[in-house]
C-alpha cells in the first residue's frame, strides 16, 4: 500500500477514535448531571425511583442531544453521511431496474476504462525494467537516399559508432535477433528464439544473472573458441532443464553447433523480448562492411546531462569518418545515402509503433466511459424529475439544500462503489485478454498485469465517476425551482432543466454519429481487406516452418536434396495434392521484406531491389501462386544462367511489362557481389509480405532443385542456401500437426517442423487489426446510437407530455392533429439536427486519428459519413414518430382535466 | 415584574451569556451551572437542562471557555468548564450589546406612557 493511502487511512481512523471518546465522555458527562439532579430530588424528598425519572424528564431526552453537540463539534458530517448512505441504499433496493442499469452501465464503462488505462500507462508510459532507464536510448542509422525502411544498423555501422568512442554515452551496445534456431538434443527437438548482444549489453542495462555469469566484456576468445558460450532465459531454463542448476558449464546440441551454458538471466529481463530463450556473444568479425540494410538495433546509455540531441549531433559528426575506417563504404556512397544517425529515448522507440493506436484506444474508452457516464447522469435526472414532488415537500418542510445535495451525492458515490462489483472483473478480463493483442502486436505487453494500481484505479473512478454523477443531478436538477413544481407549472426553472437535457442528448447524437462513421470507416477497411487479392489461395492448404541443423546439411546440395526428399514424402500423404517449399511465405512473415537481391535490366539503366525467394518445382500450385506467364523450375535450371521467376511487380518495374519471359537480367545476391546472368522463364503473381495493407513486395524466384543440379557440392550458383524454409501443403484433406512432426522426424530427428498452421489463420491473423478495432469502435458505437435514441425518445415524449393541454386547446380551436405531430416531430429533428451537425464536424476532424488502420478508403470517405448520418436520423425519427403520433391524437377533452 | 406563573424559557441566544456570566463567577460542571443560573434568577428562569450541552460545545469551539476533567467532592468524575481570556472579552461584548438592546426595548415599551 503506498504511503499516502495509508495515511489517509490513519486520519480516518483518528478521527473515528476521537469521535468515540467523544460520545463516552459525553454518556459520562449526561450520567453526571442526571446523578446529581437525582440525588437533589431525593434530598427534597422524593423516592429513589422518582427522583431519577423526574431528573430524566427534566433533562429532555439524552439522544437529542447527543446529536445537538454532536452538530455543534462538527462530527454530525459523519452521521449524516452514514444516514444518507443507509437512505440512499434503501431507495435504491426499491428501484432494481434503476440500480442494475446503472451498475452495469458504470461498471462496464469504469472497468473497460481501468483495465485499457493500465495497459497504455504500463506501455506507454511506465520505465523500462532497466537500471537508470532514462539514461537509455536507441541509436539509429538511416540511409533515406538508398531504398531501405529500416533503421537498424550494419555491423560496420555498429562497429564504427562503438570503436569512436563518442563522448555523449558511457557505453554502446548492440544486439540483432533470429528465429532460426533450434535446440535439437534429446528427444523433443524446439525452435527458440535467440538474440546476439555486444557483450557489454548486459552490463549496460544493468541485469543480473540468477545463476552463473554474464559474458565477459573484454573476453572475446571465444570467437576462435568453438565452444561458444551462451547464456539462456529462466523460462527456458525451466522449461527444458526442470530449473536445475548443474546446467551450468553444461553443453547443450543446437543446430547451429553445441554451446557451454554459462549462466540464466531473470525472467523479469525479457530482453528485447519475453520469448527470448538463448543468448549469444555478437559476432564481432566484419567480412563485408556495408552501408544501410542493416540488422542490427544499438542500445546507448547516455552520460549524465547528455541530450538525445547531443548525441546524434555527436554521431552525425562521426559518419564522414567511416570511409577511412572502411575503404568498401565511399564518401560518395555516404553521400548519395543520405547517411545520418538518429538516437531518440529507448522507451519510446520502443513504443513508437503501437503509440497511435493506443491513443486511439485511450480515446474509445474515454468516449465509453462519456457515454456512460452520461446516460447514467440522464437517468438521474429523470429520477430526480419524478421525485420533485418530493423533494419539494421535504424542502417546504425545512430540509436544507445541502442535506438534499448531499444526499445526491451519497447516492452517486454509493452507486459508484457498487458498481465496482461490475468494473473489477470487466478491468481483470480487459487486462488478461487484453483484447486479443499479444506482444508481437504491442511491445511491452508481457509488463502489463492486473496489480494493486488497477484495482485502486477502479475504486477511484468509480468514486469520483460517482460523486460527478451526484454532482451534475444535483446542479441539473436546480433544486430552487421545485417549488415550481408544487405547483405543477412549467417555469423558467424547468426550462433550463430541460435545455440541459436537450444538451445532453445532443451531445450523445453527436458521439454516436462519430462512432458511427468511424466503425463504417473500418467496416469498409476490413471488407477491403477481405477482399484484397492476397495473391495465394488460403483455402484447404497449410504452412509450416523447418530449419536445418549446420551439421550434416553444409552444401546447397544436401539441403535441396532433404527438402526433395521431404516434399517426395509430403506429396505421398493421403488426401495431398501438391507440396512446395519456399524461403518465406506471404504474410507469415514479421517486420519488413529485406530488399537484398539487386537486379539489373539488360538495357543497365536501373537497378531494383527485391526480396529474394528460393522456390521448388511444386511452391506456386501448392500456394495457390498463379503464374502469369513462362513456366514453373525444372531440373536443369541452375546451370547456365539459373533461371528465375519475376514477381508481376518486379517484372513491371524492370522492364515495364510483364512480356519478359526468355529475356536475361544481371543480379546480385547481395550489395557488393558480384553481377552474374540469370534468365527469366517465369512470372508470377504478387503476394505481401507481412501485411495485405502494406502492398505486394517486388520478389525474384531462385529455383531449389534436387542434389543442386548434379552440380558440384561445392558450387551454389545462387548463393542462397535453403536452411530455413516454409513447407506449404495443399489437399482436400490434410494431415495433422504429429503426422507432419513424424513425417519429418523419420528423415532426422533432430529437425522439428514447427508453426503447422492452414493458410487461412494467416489471412485472419493480417486482417485480426483491423477486424478487433472494428469491432470495438462498432460497439462503442452501436451503444452510444442506443443510449442516443432513448435519449431523443425520453426528452420529446417528456416535452410533449408537458404539452398536453396546449395540443388539446390546438386540435379544440381546429388544429389538424398532424400539424401537432409536426410540431412534436420538428422538436425531435432540431436536437438531431444539432448533435448531427456537431458530430459531423467533430468526425472529421476525429478520423484522421484512424488512417492508420484504414486500407483503401480516405478518412473523409463521403459514403462512409452519408451513411452513418442516414443511419442515424432514420432511427431517432423513429424514435420521435412514436411520441408525435401520441401527441397528433390528443383529444381535445383533456383540456378540462387538471393535471 | 409579576411573579412568574410558569418557568419562563430562557430567550434565545441570551443563553450563552447567562452561561459566560455564570461561570465568570467560578469554574463549575455542566449540572452545576444550570442550578447555579436558576439559582441566580431566584428560579424565575428554567434553563432546559440538557440545551446547556450544545450550548458549552459552541462556547468552547468559538475558544470562549475551556474543559478540563476533575474530581468533585463526593470523589465522582465530572467534567469542569472555566472561562478563557477570549471568553472574559466575549463576556463584556455581549453584556454591552445586551444592555443597549434592554433600554431600546424599554425606551420603545415606555413610549407614549
Amino acid at each position: 500500500m503506498p504511503h499516502q493511502l495509508r495515511a489517509t487511512f490513519a486520519r480516518m481512523m483518528e478521527l473515528f477514535r476521537r469521535r468515540s471518546q467523544f460520545a463516552a465522555d459525553q454518556d459520562d458527562e449526561f450520567d453526571f448531571h442526571i446523578e446529581m439532579e437525582a440525588a437533589e430530588n431525593v434530598r427534597r424528598g422524593m423516592s429513589p425511583d422518582d427522583a431519577r425519572r423526574a431528573a430524566l424528564l427534566r433533562f429532555g431526552g439524552t439522544q437529542r442531544f447527543r446529536e445537538e453537540t454532536s452538530d455543534a463539534r462538527g462530527i454530525a458530517a459523519f452521521d449524516h453521511l452514514a444516514r444518507d448512505a443507509r437512505f440512499a441504499f434503501r431507495r435504491l433496493r426499491r428501484a432494481p431496474a434503476f440500480t442494475a442499469g446503472v451498475i452495469a452501465t458504470l461498471g462496464i464503462g469504469i472497468g473497460a476504462a481501468a483495465g485499457i488505462g493500465t495497459i497504455v500507462y504500463d506501455v506507454l508510459l511506465r520505465d523500462l525494467p532497466y537500471e537508470k532507464p532514462t539514461q537509455l536510448v536507441r541509436v539509429g542509422f538511416v540511409t533515406e537516399g538508398t531504398t531501405t525502411t529500416s533503421d537498424l544498423l550494419t555491423p560496420a555501422e555498429y562497429f564504427h559508432f562503438a570503436k569512436s568512442a563518442p563522448r555523449s554515452f558511457t557505453e554502446l551496445g548492440d544486439y540483432g535477433t533470429s528465429d532460426d534456431f533450434s535446440v535439437t538434443g534429446g528427444d523433443a527437438p524446439e525452435y527458440v528464439t535467440v538474440a546476439f548482444l555486444s557483450p557489454n549489453l548486459l552490463t549496460l542495462l544493468g541485469v543480473r544473472p540468477i545463476l552463473g555469469e554474464l559474458f565477459r566484456t573484454a573476453d572475446t576468445s571465444w570467437t576462435e573458441n568453438p565452444r561458444i558460450p551462451i547464456l539462456i532465459s529462466e523460462r527456458f531454463w525451466r522449461r527444458r532443464f526442470g530449473a536445475d542448476s548443474s546446467v551450468i558449464g553444461r553443453q547443450i546440441e543446437i543446430n547451429r553447433g553445441a554451446r557451454i551454458v554459462i549462466g540464466i538471466l531473470p525472467r523479469s529481463f525479457g530482453f528485447p523480448s519475453p520469448s527470448t530463450d538463448l543468448y549469444y556473444p555478437a559476432p564481432v568479425p566484419i567480412r563485408h562492411p556495408q552501408l544501410g540494410l542493416g540488422y542490427l538495433t544499438a542500445i546507448g546509455r547516455l552520460r549524465d546531462g547528455v541530450t538525445p540531441s547531443a548525441a546524434e549531433a555527436e554521431l552525425n559528426a562521426l559518419i564522414p569518418s567511416m570511409s577511412g575506417r572502411f575503404p568498401d563504404i565511399t564518401r560518395d556512397m555516404l553521400r548519395r545515402s543520405r547517411a545520418r544517425a538518429t538516437v531518440e529515448p529507448l522507451k519510446a522507440a520502443t513504443v513508437a509503433a503501437v503509440h497511435p493506436q493506443l491513443v486511439l484506444l485511450g480515446v474509445l474508452v474515454a468516449i465509453v466511459l462519456l457515454i456512460a457516464t452520461t446516460n447514467v447522469v440522464n437517468l438521474f435526472l429523470l429520477r430526480a424529475e419524478r421525485a420533485s414532488q418530493e423533494t419539494a415537500i421535504a424542502l417546504s418542510l425545512g430540509a436544507s439544500r445541502v442535506a438534499l445535495s448531499q444526499r445526491f451525492v451519497v447516492e452517486g458515490v454509493l452507486l459508484g462503489v457498487a458498481s465496482t462489483i461490475v468494473a473489477l472483473p470487466a478491468a481483470a478480463l480487459t487486462l488478461s485478454t487484453k483484447f486479443g493483442f499479444t506482444e508481437r502486436e504491442i511491445p511491452r505487453l508481457h509488463e502489463v498485469s492486473f496489480s494493486w494500481q488497477t484495482v485502486a484505479l477502479v475504486c477511484g473512478s468509480a468514486i469520483v465517476v460517482g460523486a460527478v454523477v451526484g454532482l451534475i443531478a444535483v446542479g441539473r436538477t436546480d433544486i430552487s425551482g421545485v417549488f415550481d413544481r408544487l405547483r405543477a407549472s412549467r417555469s423558467a426553472s424547468s426550462l433550463a432543466w430541460r435545455r440541459t437535457q436537450n444538451g445532453l442528448v445532443a451531445f450523445q447524437v453527436a458521439i454516436a454519429l462519430v462512432l458511427l462513421i468511424a466503425a463504417g470507416l473500418l467496416g469498409r477497411s476490413f471488407w477491403n481487406l477481405l477482399n484484397a487479392r492476397i495473391g495465394f489461395e488460403p483455402a484447404d492448404a497449410l504452412t509450416f516452418h523447418v530449419s536445418l541443423p549446420w551439421d550434416g546439411y553444409t552444401s546447397y546440395g544436401a539441403q535441396a536434396e532433404f527438402h526433395a526428399k521431404l516434399v517426395d514424402r509430403l506429396t505421398a500423404l493421403p488426401g495431398v495434392t501438391s507440396a512446395g517449399v519456399a524461403q518465406w511465405f506471404p504474410l507469415a512473415n514479421s517486420g519488413a521484406p529485406e530488399l537484398v537481391t539487386q537486379l539489373q535490366a539488360p538495357d543497365g539503366r536501373s537497378i531494383v531491389a527485391a526480396s529474394g525467394n528460393l522456390a521448388s518445382t511444386d511452391y506456386f500450385r501448392a500456394a495457390g501462386i498463379p503464374l502469369r506467364a513462362g513456366r514453373t523450375f525444372r531440373a536443369g535450371d541452375l546451370r547456365g544462367a539459373p533461371a528465375v521467376i519475376l514477381s508481376e511487380r518486379l517484372a513491371k518495374s524492370l522492364f515495364g511489362a510483364t512480356d519478359v519471359v526468355g529475356k536475361q537480367i544481371q543480379g546480385q545476391a547481395f550489395a557488393g557481389m558480384q553481377l552474374r546472368p540469370f534468365t527469366i522463364i517465369g512470372v508470377a503473381g504478387d503476394v505481401p509480405w507481412a501485411r495485405i495493407e502494406d502492398g505486394d513486395v517486388p520478389t525474384v524466384y531462385l529455383p531449389l532443385l534436387r542434389d543442386a543440379d548434379g552440380l558440384p557440392a561445392d558450387s551454389n550458383p545462387i548463393h542462397r542456401n535453403p536452411y530455413e524454409v516454409r513447407y506449404t501443403i495443399r489437399g482436400a484433406r490434410l494431415p495433422s500437426a504429429a503426422t507432419i512432426q513424424e513425417v519429418v522426424k523419420t528423415l532426422d530427428r533432430r529437425i522439428p517442423a514447427a508453426n503447422v498452421r492452414t493458410l487461412g489463420s494467416l489471412v485472419d491473423d493480417a486482417t485480426a487489426r483491423v477486424r478487433l478495432t472494428m469491432l470495438l469502435i462498432a460497439i462503442a458505437g452501436s451503444a452510444a446510437l442506443l443510449l442516443g435514441v432513448i435519449g431523443v425518445y425520453s426528452v420529446v415524449s417528456y416535452a410533449a407530455n408537458g404539452r398536453v393541454r396546449e395540443f388539446g386547446i390546438r386540435i379544440a380551436l381546429g388544429a389538424a392533429p398532424s400539424h401537432v405531430g409536426g410540431m412534436v416531430l420538428g422538436d425531435g429533428l432540431r436536437l438531431v439536427a444539432t448533435g448531427a451537425g456537431v458530430g459531423l464536424v467533430a468526425a472529421l476532424g476525429a478520423t484522421r486519428f484512424l488512417r492508420a488502420l484504414l486500407y483503401e478508403v480516405k478518412p473523409t470517405s463521403a459514403a462512409e459519413f452519408s451513411a452513418a448520418t442516414a443511419l442515424l436520423i432514420a432511427v431517432t425519427v423513429i424514435a420521435t414518430f412514436v411520441p408525435a403520433r401520441r401527441a397528433a391524437r390528443t383529444h381535445p377533452a383533456v383540456v378540462l382535466r387538471g393535471e | 415584574m409579576a411573579k412568574p406563573t410558569s418557568n419562563e424559557q430562557v430567550l434565545q441566544g441570551t443563553l450563552d451569556l447567562l452561561i459566560l456570566k455564570t461561570l465568570s463567577l467560578a469554574p463549575m460542571h455542566g449540572w452545576g451551572l444550570t442550578h447555579r443560573i436558576e439559582q441566580l434568577s431566584r428560579d424565575a428562569l428554567q434553563v432546559g437542562q440538557g440545551s446547556i450541552y450544545p450550548a458549552l460545545v459552541r462556547l468552547e469551539q468559538r475558544g470562549w471557555i475551556d474543559t478540563e476533567w476533575r474530581v468533585t467532592e463526593n470523589s465522582r468524575r465530572a467534567k469542569y468548564y472555566r472561562l478563557t481570556a477570549a471568553g472574559r472579552r466575549a463576556l463584556s461584548q455581549e453584556l454591552a450589546s445586551w444592555n443597549r438592546f434592554v433600554s431600546a426595548v424599554g425606551l420603545v415599551l415606555a413610549a407614549g406612557s
